[in-house]
């Protein structure tokens, strides 16, 4: 909890209200939210190290409180397989990075380098997400990803915090909730680790209110037994205030 | 219930006295009108009339300010230009009473000048301790006291009856709403207990009136139409409503699906909630029963207020047409009811006890030639087996074989079992009467199988509700 708090102070001071990739992670983690193996680098050497260290194919992102959306700045890049694309990856980015700002008119903020993340296995793709209403509070959305809540919006809503049971409800409120329990032959998912990190999601939430909305999307699901990773997640914050 | 004390609220129903400030001779006026619903003899309590032009209004005494009036005062009802409100605060305060209904607009509703006024008036109440509802309402109506302070002649607005079975409460937000559910409920044969308009809500809001009517043993339901909450009022409405519905049925009209909050948001989950989808959690979360509209809320709220929460979703539709029973059973398993067929022993029992020509299954047809005995030989058996949580009994009356005696019968097995009845009776004049000393009797009774099916859901629905693990769940929905 104390984690957080420094995190979102920081943040705030720079004048931000999101959290870098690297700081979501570590609050995820303070949480006990189960998410793949993650370092920083800011030097293409100190890339392929910490590459390495965590095994390959790894993904590599921008870091920096300049860019928001990483893709759109030319900032991600996935499915890195040995040291030289590593190396390749991370002059690409800070040069693309470097010529976003000149398109956008400011200076990109280059020093904290790039966040490396292992590449995930692809499960079956689940948005958790938090919303703060004005009326009603924090609440947390879960639904499958893709055409599910592209286009069906196939999603529900528990108010923050709610029980093991509501989260159990609110899965099978889904539209998608038979491939959860697997169909056509496919094995069933892990439901109960994905129910884990619903309630975790809801305890961070309730213990750091100044949160006003948060993506994990994607969050991978995989089969029964073998747990649930969040691999991307997106926190924004507001002023500090003890809502509930 | 832990709600804390709703003695202040209590005083807007059982006040022994009142005075309307803004009292009126002129025909037609909102002071006048409200005068007229006091002066009636079932309103037991004192009645005086304030405003420094007359001296008596419809003949009851009129005083220049409150403080020219020797007796007590439990209530002051507003119906003063907006811009004078304050001044009658002072004077509300001078006295000490503790309770006032501003009925004036003029207020928040019409922009930052009102809302300053509005202001005004808030700090001059917390000051002195004074409870208001509104401003920019129409106020209440108790239909067991008699406070009424609707500006509505009756002859345009009917006003509803208690019943001595069982009755619900309202709460709206709008007070023409709140007009036309009194008109209504007045034909509908529903006993109504209280009626609410809040308006304004500058301080007696949804959730004071929540843990009143919590609390209030003349009501049975509690229902509410509402367009939306203030900042974190709908938080507060979902705490409160947690710790009700387990004790009493809570229902609501929310309109307003409105798409405001989409466009402020800027994550994914921000984009795809809006408002609505959140309300609609939060009533499922705390155990409040959200319906479409109006006709499905005063069809459920009857059957909640009569009947008994259902301990499971298992119902037999007994019948005497087929047609109805199809018709019925179709919509019950719509409404996500499970229809199971009788047992074996069950059949078998039936078959020995009715007519070879009677349909034995679920439904359950005991024919057109039917009399109360068959419906009473099914009811004594399914009840006797446990296979049943809940019946649904078609009783059509255009055959003349089955007697006045079937309301009997039906009434006997419901109060002895103290399983939850509906019954559907389609027709004419006849059959309307016979759906009234139905009722009267303390069974709900619905014009059509769909009313009956959606009024037999709600009974599950808050069985669920109310026992949670305990209800016996048989089937799974694919539907929320």
């Amino acid at each position: 909890m104390k984690e957080a708090k420094k995190i979102f102070k920081t943040a705030l001071e720079e004048g931000r209200t999101f959290v870098l990739e690297n700081e979501a992670k570590d609050i995820m983690k303070a949480y006990g939210i189960p998410i793949p193996a993650y370092d920083t680098a800011v030097t293409a050497d100190e890339a392929v190290q910490k590459s390495k260290a965590i095994g390959y194919p790894v993904v590599l992102k921008i870091l920096s409180k300049d860019v928001l959306h990483k893709s759109d700045a030319g900032g991600v890049k996935i499915n890195l397989r040995n040291d030289d694309e590593v190396r390749k990856a991370f002059t690409e980015i800070m040069t693309n990075a470097k010529n976003y700002g000149k398109e956008k008119g400011i200076e990109v903020d280059l020093s904290r380098g790039v966040f490396i993340s292992d590449f995930a296995d692809m499960g079956t793709e689940i948005i958790v997400g938090v919303t703060k209403d004005p009326q009603f509070g924090h609440a947390l959305m879960a639904g499958l990803g893709g055409i599910f809540v592209e286009v069906l919006k196939d999603v529900s809503f528990r108010l923050i915090p709610f029980t093991e049971n509501d989260a159990r409800e609110m899965l099978k409120e889904l539209k998608a909730y038979k491939i959860l329990e697997g169909i056509r032959g496919e094995p069933a998912r892990d439901i109960d680790s994905l129910i884990g990190v619903m309630l975790s999601v809801s305890k961070m939430i309730a213990e750091n209110p100044e949160i006003t909305e948060l993506d994990c999307n994607p969050t991978f699901v995989y089969e029964k037994g073998k747990g649930t990773l969040v691999v991307d997640a997106r926190i924004l914050i507001g002023e500090s205030k003890a809502s509930h | 219930m832990n709600c804390g004390s709703t003695e202040s609220i209590d005083v807007f129903f059982n006040a022994k006295s009142v005075a309307i400030y803004g009292a009126s001779a002129s025909q037609n006026s909102v002071g006048a009108s409200i005068v007229q619903n006091f002066i009636k003899p079932q309103y037991t309590g004192k009645v005086f009339a304030v405003n420094p032009k007359y001296k008596q209004v419809l003949g009851i005494p009129c005083f220049p300010t409150l403080q020219d009036i020797e007796d007590p005062i439990d209530l002051v009802i507003v119906a003063v230009p907006a811009r004078i409100t304050p001044r009658v605060f002072e004077d509300i305060a001078a006295k000490g009473v503790k309770a006032s209904i501003i009925i004036s607009g003029g207020f928040s509703e019409t922009g930052p000048i009102g809302t300053e006024l509005e202001n005004e008036v808030v700090d001059l109440a917390k000051k002195h301790g004074i409870r208001i509802i509104g401003p920019n309402c129409i106020g209440v109506v108790d239909t067991l006291s008699h406070i009424d302070t609707f500006f509505l002649p009756e002859y345009r607005c009917g006003r509803p009856k208690p019943s001595n079975v069982a009755n619900i409460s309202l709460v709206s937000q709008s007070g023409a709403f709140a007009a036309a559910i009194s008109d209504w409920t007045s034909e509908l044969g529903l006993g109504v207990s209280k009626l609410i308009s809040l308006g304004n809500k500058c301080d007696v809001d949804d959730d004071d009136l929540l843990c009143y009517l919590a609390d209030d043993d003349s009501t049975q339901v509690i229902c509410y139409y509402t367009e939306g909450y203030d900042q974190d009022k709908g938080r507060t409405f979902f705490e409160t409503a947690s710790r009700v519905t387990p004790h009493k049925p809570v229902l609501v009209v929310k309109s307003g699906r409105g798409q405001k909050a989409k466009a402020a948001a800027s994550s994914h989950t921000g984009s795809l909630a809006g408002s609505d989808k959140v309300a609609d959690a939060a009533y499922r979360q705390s155990g409040v029963i959200r319906v479409d509209n109006f006709e499905h809320m005063f069809d459920a709220a009857k059957a909640l207020a009569m009947q008994h929460a259902a301990l499971g979703d298992r119902v037999l539709m007994v019948t005497n047409g087929g047609g109805l029973g199809v018709m019925t059973t179709d919509a019950l398993e719509a409404a996500g009811l499970a229809i199971p067929s009788p047992s074996n022993e069950l059949t078998q029992i039936y078959k020995e006890r009715l007519p070879a020509y009677c349909a034995i299954g679920n439904p359950i047809d005991v024919v057109g030639d039917a009399d109360s005995t068959r419906y009473d030989i099914v009811f004594e058996e399914a009840i006797k087996s446990g296979e049943y949580d809940m019946f649904v009994v078609g009783m059509l009356l255009q055959t003349p074989s089955l007697s006045m005696e079937i309301t009997n019968v039906i009434a006997n097995h419901q109060r002895q079992s103290g399983l939850p009845f509906v019954v559907v009776s389609m027709g004419g004049g006849f059959t309307t009467k016979a759906g009234e000393i139905m009722e009267l009797m303390g069974v709900p009774t619905y014009a059509t199988g769909e009313k009956a099916a959606f009024a037999a859901k709600a009974l599950a629905q808050y069985g669920e509700i109310k026992y949670g693990d305990e209800f016996n769940k048989t089937i799974i929905s694919d539907k929320p």
